[in-house]
């Protein structure tokens, strides 16, 4: 796609924004929470259609994408996005005239939110799908067309290469800028955009497990954590926390290990580019020697899974596709220095059998099992879903 | 019986290898491999744990390729040497941040990488030039950085090939610009050599002048390394436009080295040696390159992507066989190297839009 047809569609976008400002609030949330519920069903068109290409665009598993979607969308009823409005936006509020929305990842959700957010306040929505799934915004925007074909009208998906610097900047043209990406990214859309921008930078999630957690239990859930999305996404735990010193972490470790070569039957694993493995085979081949230097490392490995039990809390690079290291700390005081580094890159920390005495940095907590299923009333990065895109 | 037959022996069957003219032999790297191996296995007890988990002994293994390799990254935390540590002569060190942990390449001698390291630059970056050459360097030199391999490397190219004017052009992280296009006016041919930030800086102060240069014909470029947050990051292609743009000197007489602080040989481009030729890397006859499909470790087919496991015998002191995480494929005899997945603390859930700027 040109720079000149992203022009064009944005053009096109602004102009069906602001014939939905001119509509009623309540018809649009009403429309839009249409939508979630038709999402929500299993049985629904969308939902078979998702089901059916998200495996091949984005190399999930096809179990994976199912179980996700489901366990991800049950909160997000009709009623729940109402109360985020309510919370968040409220009478009178609206969003800029246009939105531009560069989508990241391959996870549906956030893609969904991201989509549905600025036009509940009414925004014209320009959009670019991310390189592993083109499938899940194509679907929100015949959703939208199935059920209200002004809110479809008001929102383009465009298509244009990497490279364009004319179309990005076409692109980055509106009123408002939702950028996801590093931090370095990030800041490189805010020099070049023009509007409000609304960074999502650098995420990342980490568990924590208490000294008298039942450890069984806590890995069945963690490793369910893990696996949904394959920890491709912000809230996929990369490492668990194990209170009570070593012992109990390589307990930890053993029993991750256990349930996620359990899960595995259920959850397949999904496709790992060739350089994620590489990654891994480095860090698992680094966990051998560093065990065989001076031992205390101890590293658990399936055909689709590791765990490396770690002597300590020093940061170590996540490899992801259910890589998890497992660190001991002997206490709060020593979680809390070793979630430090995190602090600022942190989104959620899933905890089994502790109380945690503050969030580390972290907008989300909660626990285990539960990980991969925020509610709509998550306050992501602190900011929330419609507040940043509130036009003041 | 697999046995060690000691350093000594290892390290003047090495040096008498360097010394001969250049000559690919696969019995000969398959027996000294062996006791390379053998000294190793021996010698560093961390490496000999390692193979004892997989279940590999000197004598269990049949070819060179089921030698273990250690992955590189282990560099920086492990001290991993095949001598007694008192006789630690030199230590190498990766480039990078006081925050963050650097490899270190432990050396008892130096007399096995210096002599690795010439033929390889004599065959592929000064193929065609009269023995002492006008060489600039674009790096500090060994004085400044003594734990820098690169920089050791190109002393020990300079003194051994370059002329009166050649030298380092970088002192304290600044380009000595006005020194350097001083040397560069010269009769013959030059060898411009450095890191490949250090040519964007160059490029950068070049413009700012709005200044271009014809170097002589017959002078090429060797850059290596990546861009590491020291300057803006350009894509290979788009360097080696500049470069010829700036200096004169087009893609056919610009080398990319790919090296390792934790390796005591270097892989070179072959565009000078084989002109014409497909583009791809080699290195010392006491060098292999194995390119592997990391979930299975077996051999990946020419042209298939896989992970790259580099065996180099000048590693007598520390471990010959190192896994990397760069992926690359095998081209003919030699290889490409294609990168590197992005580090995956960077990814979280934002992958796209970090596709979507960056540079090709």
């Amino acid at each position: 796609m040109s720079a000149g047809a992203v022009r064009d569609a944005l053009a096109a976008v602004r102009a069906a924004g602001h014939r939905l400002r001119e509509r009623d609030p309540e018809e649009i949330l009403d429309a839009l929470g249409d939508v979630l519920e038709t999402w929500r069903d299993p049985d629904s068109a969308v939902r078979r259609a998702l089901a059916r290409e998200l495996p091949s665009a984005t190399g999930f598993s096809e179990a994976v994408v199912e179980r996700g979607l489901t366990l991800a969308l049950e909160p997000w009823t009709r009623d729940a996005f109402r109360e985020l409005w309510r919370q968040e936006a409220g009478p009178g509020a609206t969003g800029f005239g246009t939105t531009s929305v560069l989508l990241a990842g391959a996870i549906p959700m956030p893609t969904l939110l991201a989509l549905l957010a600025p036009l509940a306040l009414r925004s014209g929505v320009i959009a670019r799908a991310a390189s592993r799934d083109r499938v899940t915004a194509r679907h929100v925007a015949a959703s939208l067309r199935e059920r209200d074909a002004g809110l479809a009208d008001a929102l383009a998906l465009v298509e244009f290469e990497t490279h364009d610097r004319d179309a990005l900047d076409a692109f980055l043209g509106t009123k408002c800028v939702v950028a996801t990406g590093s931090d370095e990214t990030v800041a490189a859309v805010a020099h070049r955009a023009r509007g409000h921008v609304v960074s999502r930078g650098h995420r990342l999630s980490v568990a924590v497990l208490g000294e008298t957690a039942d450890l069984a239990a806590a890995a069945g859930s963690l490793a369910l954590d893990v696996a949904l999305w394959d920890q491709l996404g912000c809230l996929s735990p990369v490492a668990l926390y194990s209170l009570g010193g070593r012992n109990r972490a390589q307990q930890a470790a053993s029993a991750l290990a256990a349930a996620l070569a359990s899960i595995e039957k259920t959850l397949p694993r999904g496709v790992v580019p060739t350089g994620a493995a590489a990654t891994i085979a480095h860090e698992r081949s680094d966990a051998e020697l560093r065990s065989a230097s001076a031992g205390e490392v101890g590293l658990h490995a399936g055909d689709h899974w590791t765990v490396v039990a770690e002597r300590d809390d020093r940061p170590r690079s996540a490899p992801l596709h259910r890589f998890v290291r497992v660190h001991p700390v002997p206490d709060m005081p020593a979680l809390a220095g070793a979630l430090a580094p995190y602090s600022r890159h942190l989104a959620a920390i899933g905890c089994a059998g502790v109380e945690l005495p503050g969030d580390y940095g972290a907008s989300r907590v909660c626990a285990l099992g539960e990980m991969q299923a925020p509610p709509l009333s998550w306050r992501q990065d602190g900011i929330g879903v419609l507040a940043p895109l509130i036009c003041t | 019986m697999s046995g060690d037959i000691g350093r000594a022996a290892l390290d003047a069957q090495l040096l008498a290898w360097m010394a001969e003219p250049w000559q690919d032999d696969d019995s000969r790297f398959e027996s000294t491999a062996r006791a390379v191996f053998s000294h190793q296995f021996a010698h560093c007890t961390p490496y000999q744990r390692f193979c004892r988990g997989r279940g590999v002994t000197p004598d269990s293994i049949e070819n060179w390729d089921e030698i273990p390799a250690v992955p590189v990254g282990a560099f920086k935390e492990l001290t991993l040497h095949s001598f007694p540590s008192e006789s630690e002569h030199h230590v190498f060190r990766t480039s990078g941040t006081s925050s963050e942990a650097r490899g270190e390449l432990h050396l008892d001698t130096l007399a096995l990488y210096e002599a690795s390291l010439l033929p390889s630059f004599e065959r592929f970056v000064l193929a065609g030039l009269p023995g002492r050459a006008r060489l600039c360097v674009l790096a500090p030199s060994p004085a400044e950085v003594p734990d820098s391999s690169l920089s050791h490397m190109f002393g020990v190219v300079l003194a051994a090939h370059g002329d009166e004017a050649s030298g380092f052009f970088v002192k304290e992280g600044e380009l000595q610009l006005p020194a350097l296009l001083a040397a560069l006016e010269c009769a013959g041919p030059v060898a411009l050599c450095g890191t490949a930030f250090s040519f964007v800086h160059l490029l950068d102060s070049l413009a700012a002048r709005d200044q271009r240069l014809e170097l002589p014909t017959g002078s090429r470029v060797m850059e290596t390394g990546g861009f590491k947050g020291r300057s803006r990051e350009l894509a290979r292609d788009d360097l080696y436009g500049s470069l010829e743009a700036r200096l004169g000197v087009g893609a056919e007489s610009i080398v990319n080295q790919y090296g390792m602080t934790e390796l005591g040989s270097q892989f070179y481009d072959t565009t000078l040696h084989e002109p014409g030729a497909p583009r791809r890397k080699l290195g010392p006859p006491w060098t292999r390159v194995r390119i592997i499909d990391p979930q299975t470790g077996a051999s990946c087919a020419p042209g298939e992507t896989g992970a790259i496991v580099l065996h180099d015998l000048a590693n007598t002191g520390s471990v010959a066989a190192i896994q990397t995480a760069d992926l690359g494929r095998a081209i003919e005899d030699g290889f490409e190297v294609i990168g590197r997945e992005p580090g995956a603390e960077a990814r979280g859930c934002s992958i796209a839009l970090d596709e979507m700027l960056e540079r090709r």
